[in-house]
């Protein structure tokens, strides 16, 4: 990004958080229509932003369209606040929004934006999550056309999407779904929650923000609202396993940095070839760190 | 004992119809296209009842219609005119006035489908007990240990190896691929069952071994089957009941063997005449 471009808000040329009140006004209306029917995805005129399509616009325009100068937001990419995606998107948002502040703080943020990770300190009533979502339908590995899946979906009809997790649990004893595992929310409508690990499908459910889907590519805007059932799709006699974090002896594996024993965590590769493991949410591993150093200096 | 299955008037049109498209085709006209609008009369007309437990054969030409009626009775198509009630149990259901939905629930539940073409029948792309799981899915039944289970015990009574049940069945020689359609179509106990050509293009002994089992099934199971071929050998071993078809028309219907041994119209005369 330019340092010195300016986007010519002062001008009318561009308003309050770059869309237009007209873009505004039915990405809210597709919103409510969202929340009304739980996981049905609901088509919506995505906007052309000033980004490629598949860097987080759909999540983007959920964000613009739902801020205000009262709101503090939070960007976050697979965890993180300071990669690339997540930095261009608040620096983005800071130009086009002013008066908005911005946080790297969980606990702080009214709005946060974030791709492929939920984060770890659990949201409240007054949060909303917006995901980027790059392929919404989870039919899509087993039925090619939209248009049938669109009916597959309005009946309720998984069983080509259970035969591919029998498929699996035929060829490899376990559900290979590392990301994007098919959940259904609220009984009927079975969603792709974006590429969060497995780890986080359990933190939808009943979850108490409020969470939004934005894909801006397909053109689909769906939603989980808060106090709401979010199954992951099982067996009856194969329960849903999230991602292990134990090493061959038995041991949990902590975060490197901060020492944690609860969070997701990421693998690194080290130059001398050894391996590392750290907290992929970088906001909870600085507070956990901060807390450990605290407990040290009193002591 | 009411039928199970009672079809009137089934007819299906391909193309603009007109109103003479029903009257200047058929057999006297030696066509199913009509002069007039060049639609196609797939099936005009046909109309029968099926008893509980019953086979009826359906034979006739390639394009005279027979797998027309049973494709728009399974919903592949919908038809153009006609009625079709199926009872099961207590309730009885008028097919084509139902929605997509109740559609599909009957299909997946109450009917099976057996396709000359294994292609059509089967996913290729997933194993043997996946195809046959997809089905039970459909049911609801929801746990693995009891797809496994189901699914092999099916195999094992069609005579499928249970042992290759993982395989795709690609790997399948064209007599196994059909035991696992009819394996998949008997999955959920239906009790009617559609069979379109299902011994066309495979060798004697594998016919003989197919159409034993289809004859086993229906006395184990009680299912009542439409059996659609234009092999007289498989209507005489299978159907009680037969229609014969010709440019879309029911020319002839009665028992098989009447028809076999004394057919009314020329061209089931000409039919049995060229096969004996």
């Amino acid at each position: 990004m330019n340092p010195d471009y300016r986007l010519p808000h002062s001008q009318d040329s561009y308003g309050f958080g770059f869309l237009d009140e007209f873009a505004k006004r039915e990405i809210r209306r597709v919103i409510l229509k969202a929340i009304s029917i739980p996981g049905y995805q609901t088509p919506y005129a995505s906007r052309e932003m000033p980004m490629g399509r598949g860097f987080g616009t759909g999540g983007l325009q959920l964000t613009l369209s739902m801020i205000g100068p009262d709101d503090t937001l939070k960007v976050i990419d697979q965890g993180s606040d300071d990669s690339v995606n997540a930095v261009n998107l608040r620096k983005f948002a800071e130009l086009t929004c002013p008066e908005v502040s911005t946080t790297e703080s969980t606990t702080e943020a009214s709005l946060i934006q974030t791709r492929h990770r939920v984060p770890e300190i659990p949201l409240r009533e007054d949060q909303v999550l917006n995901l980027q979502v790059p392929y919404p339908d989870p039919l899509v590995i087993v039925e090619p056309s939209e248009a049938k899946r669109k009916i597959m979906h309005g009946e309720g009809d998984y069983a080509r999407l259970l035969t591919k997790l029998y498929e699996d649990l035929v060829k490899f004893d376990e559900i290979t779904i590392s990301h994007r595992y098919p959940t259904r929310i609220n009984g009927h409508y079975v969603i792709d929650p974006s590429p969060i690990p497995r780890y986080d499908v359990p933190g939808l459910h009943q979850s108490r923000a409020l969470l939004l889907f934005g894909a801006g590519r397909e053109k689909k805007i769906y939603a989980v609202p808060p106090y709401t059932n979010a199954e992951p799709l099982v067996f009856d006699d194969v329960p849903f396993r999230t991602e292990s974090f134990y090493t061959a002896d038995g041991q949990r594996r902590a975060c490197d940095r901060c020492g944690s024993i609860d969070s997701f965590l990421d693998e690194l590769n080290l130059d001398d070839g050894s391996k590392a493991w750290q907290c992929s949410d970088t906001d909870y591993c600085n507070r956990q760190l901060a807390r450990t150093e605290a407990g040290e200096a009193t002591q | 004992m009411k039928p199970i299955l009672d079809v009137k008037g089934l007819t299906r049109i391909h193309g603009t119809e007109c109103p003479s498209c029903l009257d200047m085709t058929g057999p006297e006209h030696n066509t199913n296209v009509c002069p007039a609008c060049g639609s196609v009369v797939a099936a005009a007309n046909v109309s029968f009842s099926l008893q509980p437990g019953e086979i009826l054969g359906i034979m006739g030409e390639s394009g005279s219609g027979k797998s027309t009626v049973v494709k728009t009775l399974y919903f592949d198509q919908a038809p153009s005119r006609g009625s079709a009630i199926f009872r099961d149990d207590d309730q009885s259901h008028e097919l084509f006035n139902l929605n997509g939905a109740e559609q599909r629930w009957l299909r997946n539940h109450r009917f099976g489908m057996v396709y000359q073409n294994p292609n059509l029948g089967l996913n290729f792309g997933i194993s043997a007990g996946g195809n046959i799981a997809e089905r039970l899915l459909m049911n609801d039944l929801n746990h693995y240990g009891d797809i496994r289970r189901r699914a092999s015990e099916l195999l094992t009574r069609t005579d499928v190896m249970v042992s290759r049940m993982d395989e795709s069945p690609k790997q399948f020689s064209g007599g196994m691929q059909q035991r696992v359609q009819i394996a998949k179509a008997l999955a959920t106990r239906p009790p009617l069952l559609y069979l379109d050509e299902v011994t066309t293009g495979l060798d004697l002994s594998v016919q003989a071994r197919i159409l034993d089992l289809i004859l086993e099934i229906q006395h184990e199971l009680g299912t009542a089957m439409i059996v659609v071929t234009h092999d007289l050998g498989v209507i005489r071993l299978l159907a009680s009941r037969t229609l014969v078809m010709k440019y879309g028309r029911v020319i002839e219907s009665g028992l098989t063997d009447q028809i076999l041994e004394d057919p009314q119209q020329a061209y089931t005369q000409q039919l049995v005449a060229s096969t004996l």
